[in-house]
């Protein structure tokens, strides 16, 4: 009798612990699959990861392809979610893309700390102008018209090879498109970055996430070039950067100018498991994961709530 | 009884799902072409041919999509590979053919079949690495030293990303290519021919130069055709020291660009822009017919060849 009992109260706890942990799983089961920009990937990942520790019976693919399949991916609904690391396109939205600003990144201008004006350029900084006269129309060549100093070496500009988020925003900073940017052309962020640290003439620009040690600290062999966004001639305190801790800051507080906004594109309004996700990686939790993986930058706490409102 | 009609059921069976399947895997190409055909259908119709194939701008989003810049690149860099690599190949395939002692060729072919199999990225990654930096701080600087009055050999590109530097990774990698296929046609000539031109007094390079190399040169210009080809089509070994800008090169030591570096450059990307997806794609249908034109040529040459000799 005693053991029915026993066996009995078992048995309904088990069922009740059951029923609840069915309730909740009720709510968010399936599959979400994602893909496109390498930019979001990593983030997306560990974004996955947390969710599918949170809900078991959810599923998350993640690949990456570059922001177009991503783009393209959702557009055919191949995917339910793209990750595209660019603005989006007049003629991807008129196909009923629901673009979502899910993450922050940012551009910086990187020379070799070998460069032999590097004095002046870290006091003097470069202007949006200067930037616009040399990368998008070749007035200027040497680094003497930079850096307002005689050291007669010409300036070695280089540029991505491949369509990335990085490059369009740059360009779009100087207010052009990728196409337009003059410079020899590297593949991929870490190429583009080991040719300035070979060149002490180079000059190029990486994406936030390529430019600081896991430390936080800038990458050896490079410095990042002020800009002078305020124009006053000078370079203020708070235009060096020379971790990430300060980078991060000048981002946040709309001091650092060159910078982008990555998208989830959803085909329609999203909606279920898709709109929990989203919920999820603009989260405070979502966030705190951003950060940790430390590859892109979260949105901005107004903006996150802003998107939020948007859903519901 | 029985049991062998069943066996003859199976024999036919099986001869008829290896018919399909030849059949459907030699359709595929047919497939690819209509394929790019058709999504490159929206370019053709928007973009006249003429600024297609002869204007030298290329500005996506303003809708200008000229492929001279990078048809002329791929030509370039091409050139530039062949000239390197065929007659350093052929004389290579000649010696392991004709001279070098039956362990040495044992020991060298395995080494090439190494070389051709070893993947296109690796040799890009040994073009920035080494090749780029020698082009940058050796050739050029001697070429411009000395040579500076020759019109293409002049240029203001300061890095060693550039035609030449893409052209001597894509003669490394169709070198064994070339010898291996040359090495092969030189070596199947009948003996009897060496012999009786030995006999006659000729010495063995005379042989080689009027007797075999004769006889063997069809076959040799198929090997050619197909490391041409191999060096057209080749990506992301080029992509990676050619320097990827789109303008037309006037130096061996410009920066430039060629067809199948825009495509997987741009691809992954652009393919949701309905009208950039399209021009990628023709610059693959380009590439594609150019290839299969090359091969159908080298394929004549060799049918010619067996058809004449066997």
């Amino acid at each position: 009798m005693k053991n029915i009992i026993i066996s009995l109260l078992i048995a309904s706890f088990l069922s009740i612990s059951g029923g609840s942990a069915l309730a909740q799983n009720q709510e968010f089961k399936g599959t979400i699959t994602l893909s496109g920009a390498w930019a979001i990937y990593p983030t997306a990942v560990a974004w996955a990861d947390a969710f599918q520790k949170k809900y078991p019976k959810v599923r998350i693919d993640v690949s990456a392809g570059g922001a177009g399949k991503g783009a393209a991916d959702a557009i055919t609904g191949l995917v339910d979610i793209g990750m595209v690391s660019r603005e989006p396109d007049p003629s991807e939205i008129s196909k009923g893309i629901t673009s979502v600003y899910i993450l922050h990144d940012a551009v910086f201008p990187v020379i070799n700390d070998k460069n032999p004006a590097l004095e002046q350029l870290m006091k003097k900084g470069i202007s949006r102008q200067e930037f616009i006269d040399f990368w998008i129309l070749g007035l200027i060549t040497t680094w003497d018209q930079i850096a307002g100093v005689k050291v007669s070496k010409p300036l070695h500009l280089y540029t991505r090879s491949d369509s990335c988020g990085a490059a369009s925003s740059w360009a779009g900073y100087l207010g052009k498109k990728q196409e337009d940017l003059k410079g020899i052309g590297v593949y991929g962020d870490p190429g583009l970055l080991e040719t300035v640290k070979k060149d002490s003439l180079g000059i190029g620009y990486n994406n936030f996430s390529y430019v600081f040690t896991r430390e936080g600290q800038l990458v050896s062999g490079v410095r990042l070039l002020p800009i002078d966004s305020n124009e006053n001639g000078k370079v203020d305190p708070d235009e060096i950067y020379a971790s990430r801790e300060e980078a991060i800051k000048a981002i946040r507080s709309h001091r650092y100018p060159a910078t982008r906004k990555n998208y989830f594109f959803v085909k329609g309004k999203p909606e279920g498991l898709i709109k929990e996700f989203i919920r999820f990686a603009l989260s405070e939790e979502g966030t705190k994961i951003v950060d940790e993986v430390g590859a892109s930058l979260s949105v901005p706490e107004p903006d996150r709530e802003e998107i939020l409102k948007g859903f519901y | 009884m029985h049991i062998s009609g069943k066996r003859i059921r199976k024999d036919a069976f099986a001869r008829r799902v290896m018919l399909v399947l030849t059949c459907a895997i030699s359709s595929l190409i047919l497939l690819i072409a209509l394929g790019l055909f058709l999504k490159s259908r929206f370019i053709l119709s928007g973009v006249s041919p003429i600024e297609l194939f002869l204007s030298d701008k290329w500005h996506p989003t303003e809708g200008h999509f000229g492929f001279m810049p990078f048809i002329i690149g791929t030509i370039w860099v091409t050139s530039v590979a062949m000239i390197l690599a065929a007659p350093a190949a052929l004389f290579s395939a000649i010696y392991l053919a004709e001279y070098a002692p039956g362990k040495l060729r044992d020991n060298v072919k395995p080494i090439l079949d190494v070389l051709a199999g070893i993947s296109p990225v690796i040799f890009g990654v040994f073009g920035v690495l080494i090749i780029v930096p020698w082009v940058k701080d050796y050739i050029k600087p001697f070429a411009q030293g000395y040579l500076g009055f020759i019109p293409f050999l002049r240029s203001d590109n300061f890095t060693g990303y550039s035609v030449i530097a893409a052209g001597i990774v894509l003669a490394l990698m169709v070198f064994p290519v070339i010898t291996q296929v040359s090495e092969e046609v030189i070596r199947s000539q009948p003996q009897e021919l060496r012999d009786s031109s030995l006999a006659l007094g000729a010495t063995k390079w005379e042989t080689i130069k009027y007797v075999v190399l004769r006889r063997a040169r069809p076959g040799i210009i198929a090997a050619m055709i197909l490391g041409l080809s191999r060096a057209f089509g080749e990506t992301i070994a080029v992509l990676m020291v050619i320097g990827c800008v789109a303008h037309i090169p006037h130096s061996i030591f410009d920066a430039a660009y060629t067809l199948p570096a825009l495509i997987a450059n741009n691809y992954g990307e652009m393919m949701s822009i309905p009208l950039y997806d399209s021009a990628l794609l023709l610059a693959a249908l380009i590439l594609l017919v150019v290839t299969v034109l090359f091969n159908i040529v080298a394929w004549l040459i060799l049918l010619k060849v067996e058809r004449e000799y066997v």
